[in-house]
């Protein structure tokens, strides 16, 4: 048993923490003053991309070949590959989650590409962010109008037509959907036929049929966009299949995305307590100049915050170290991150109620982070789904 | 670098202490709770399993395996009974101030003697759970211990220890719970020091190590509280299905198995703070926080899952909620429990520390 966060990691930590600081904290609190994502041309973008940011951990056809002719190596130690990352995630957080995914890169559909990409797929789609000439972006839309944690419910329907496929449907909240390069998009073939039908496509950016872009306005998290879009008659080459057919006929076109979630689980209970301690970071330093730390009524209320914002980077630490042992962590995944969903949300509201009518001004950071922690218990299903998800395992909940 | 793994030696360790919770604990729960005391033949086969030095330096002839060893076997003793659990430890917490102030002289003086004595306990008592004036002699009350008899009284202060031999008086109580280890209520009058140890820092770790032992009875408690109602609700039919899958109860039975989860993996981590690592005093008092808060939920829910089958004594829930309850009030109870976690986050400066994870500011 051990708890400790050995040097290798906290070098990493500490710089992410200074540019936090220094760059994403100030643009994020601009991005939601003027209530607009971050603009594709803002100079930050730029600057990432030139120290080397953005890019994707896809090693190039010629690192692959390399992986494949080495011999797996046994008895090695496990990895602490999710571990790792749920901690520079909740780093990241503190200082602003929605900063973080603007940020270019692959992002979401980059574990699903690596794992079920044809080698031609990974090198036309992920390798132009072996060494981004530009800032580039990617996304994954799944959720639509009518489905979000319901998943299986997707209406986006996918016909085939000769040695091309035709897309017809509508998608929403998808991150950064207007910048990205191209858009892995989950379709249907046959929408009775639930998550067994379903397949993702490559939707590069410009194919005629693929418009409608709208940016919503959100609550919280400005500093990217979340846009709705609409697929008609949108003609897509066989080529752009993830996967290609043949993985399909295997059934497991649904269980790739699911696989995503089941990992963005813990990874989304590390950004919520990352800013749930931001916010009590922040109450503190307000109630100590405000002398507030004589009265109990505040000391508790503190105390128990942190106590639970500790609980919940526990479990999400669990459930990441579950992940690198390779075991499973269903139940884990899920209780990390309804934990970490509610416990961020009571840490930002305990920092309102501390700074009182300040709080009511709309223009403290606290009052930010109230409204950006929000989201986080509904990205990668609810709380509610996950609280289903778990009850499937522990009390035999039928589907 | 983080491991959740407690190696094989402490596996192997909790494993046996799960085997005999189950075989011998349990099926007698409610026999031991109206005897007052847990039977001979358990005794003796608790005593074969050579548990009651797990803590004690190898120099005094001990296992000296820690704090992380105690809290994996009092949490699977006390999922068979908190009762017996305490009843079985002749030392229980009041081994800390002893072996934390006074050292391997005290233990050896006032704790091996207890080993050799069937039956035999020794009684931890915080100065914040009593009413007892210190001077050349002790006098005074302990409204409540989980014991009928006192071979010796340890009492923890904010600096120093005090241990008395002589002069208490026991009065037998009903108990609220625990009571296969008895419970009675204790006075002192005039009561002579037996010795004296000072110290205020090592004061604090001794209460560090009582509150994880105490914490950890809890959570075994409360993980068992909250297994049966879990599997009772899938048993147990109403309106055409299980209750478990009715959402009002399967959203609350997924919160309470949450809850106990996030309790023992506070426990954990302050026992290996408490034991590798700095700053195990205020995680030891903030897993104390979490598990009295935890035991407050799903002690009464545990009862309500089962209906009205919960309130009778037929099912042992309506046991765990009792206990649950007055396993929190000692040391202090959260009160106290919590006004030292907050400690810790006040000297932090403006950079709350949930656990010392982060890197400095």
């Amino acid at each position: 048993m051990n708890f400790e966060i050995d040097a290798a990691i906290q070098g990493p930590l500490a710089a992410l923490r200074e540019r936090g600081r220094d760059e994403a904290r100030p643009i994020g609190l601009e991005a939601d003053r003027l209530g607009r994502p971050i603009p594709v041309d803002d100079p930050y973008f730029a600057k990432l991309v030139a120290r080397g940011e953005g890019r994707t951990r896809w090693r190039g056809p010629d690192g692959e070949r390399k992986a494949r002719s080495k011999p797996k190596s046994t008895g090695s130690r496990p990895s602490r590959r999710t571990v790792k990352t749920l901690l520079f995630v909740e780093e990241l957080a503190y200082w602003d989650r929605g900063v973080v995914v603007a940020n270019p890169g692959v992002g979401l559909p980059e574990a699903n590409v690596i794992a079920m990409g044809t080698d031609e797929q990974k090198e036309r789609f992920l390798g132009p962010f072996l060494t981004p000439d530009r800032p580039r972006w990617a996304c994954f839309a799944m959720t639509e109008p009518g489905a979000g944690s319901d998943a299986a419910a997707i209406q986006t329907a996918a016909q085939k037509d000769g040695d091309h496929w035709i897309l017809n449907g509508a998608k929403c909240f998808i991150g950064n959907a207007t910048r990205s390069d191209w858009i892995l998009a989950q379709a249907t073939v046959d929408p009775s036929q639930g998550r067994d039908a379903q397949r993702a496509f490559f939707i590069e950016q410009g194919t005629p049929g693929l418009g409608g872009f709208r940016i919503e306005k959100k609550m919280g998290l400005k500093a990217y966009e979340s846009t709705s879009f609409t697929l008609q008659d949108c003609r897509i080459p066989d080529a752009n299949l993830l996967g290609g057919e043949a993985r399909y006929e295997k059934r497991d076109g649904f269980k790739g995305a699911m696989k995503a979630f089941n990992a963005g689980r813990p990874i989304v209970a590390a950004n919520a307590v990352g800013i749930g301690r931001a916010a009590l970071d922040e109450a503190l330093a307000f109630a100590r100049e405000h002398d507030r730390l004589a009265d109990a009524r505040v000391r508790d209320r503190l105390e128990r915050a942190a106590r639970k914002l500790k609980v919940a980077r526990l479990l999400c630490l669990k459930a990441g170290w579950l992940a690198d042992q390779e075991k499973s962590n269903i139940i884990e995944a899920s209780m990390s991150k309804l934990v970490a969903a509610q416990v961020g949300q009571e840490a930002t509201s305990l920092g309102m109620e501390l700074l009182g009518t300040v709080g009511a001004r709309g223009d403290h950071l606290i009052e930010k982070l109230y409204r950006d922690v929000k989201a986080l218990d509904m990205v990668e299903g609810t709380g509610q789904i996950q609280r289903i998800i778990m009850a499937r395992k522990l009390v035999g909940l039928p589907r | 670098m983080f491991d959740f793994e407690f190696g094989e030696d402490l596996e192997l360790i909790a494993e046996t202490a799960k085997s005999f919770a189950t075989d011998a604990l349990l099926p007698k729960l409610r026999e031991h709770e109206s005897a007052r005391a847990v039977d001979a033949t358990v005794r003796a086969s608790y005593a074969e399993m050579g548990l009651a030095g797990l803590e004690l330096p190898e120099s005094l002839g001990g296992a000296d395996l820690g704090a992380l060893a105690r809290v994996l076997v009092n949490e699977e003793l006390a999922a068979g009974d908190a009762g017996a659990a305490l009843a079985l430890d002749p030392l229980g917490p009041a081994l800390y101030p002893l072996l934390e102030i006074g050292g391997e002289d005290a233990v050896r003086e006032f704790a091996l003697p207890l080993l050799e004595t069937d039956a035999a306990r020794a009684i931890f008592v915080d100065a914040a759970d009593a009413e007892l004036e210190v001077g050349t002699t002790i006098s005074g009350s302990v409204p409540w211990v989980p014991s009928d008899r006192v071979d010796l009284l340890v009492l923890l202060r904010d600096d120093e220890a005090i241990v008395v031999r002589d002069g208490i008086e026991i009065q037998e109580l009903r108990g609220s719970g625990m009571r296969a280890a008895g419970a009675s209520e204790l006075t002192l009058t005039g009561a002579p020091i037996a010795a004296r140890f000072e110290g205020r820092a090592e004061a604090a770790r001794a209460r560090a190590r009582a509150r994880l032992y105490v914490a950890s009875l809890l959570v075994g408690v409360l993980r068992q509280a909250a297994d049966f109602s879990r599997e009772y609700a899938i048993e147990r039919e109403a309106f055409g299905r299980p209750i478990a899958h009715h959402q009002g109860l399967t959203f609350l039975i997924v919160d309470m198995l949450a809850a106990v989860d996030g309790a023992r993996v506070l426990l954990h981590e302050a026992a290996w703070r408490l034991e590798c690592a700095a700053a195990g005093e205020p995680a030891a008092a903030m897993a104390f926080a979490e598990a009295i808060e935890t035991s407050t939920f799903v002690g009464p829910n545990a009862v309500q899952i089962l209906g009205g089958h919960g309130f009778m004594q037929d099912y042992p829930v309506e046991k765990y909620m009792r206990e649950a309850r007055a396993l929190g009030l000692s040391i202090g109870g959260l009160d106290a429990a919590r006004e030292d976690a907050w400690t810790a986050l006040a000297d932090a400066g403006s950079h709350v520390q949930l656990s010392h994870l982060e890197v400095a500011p």
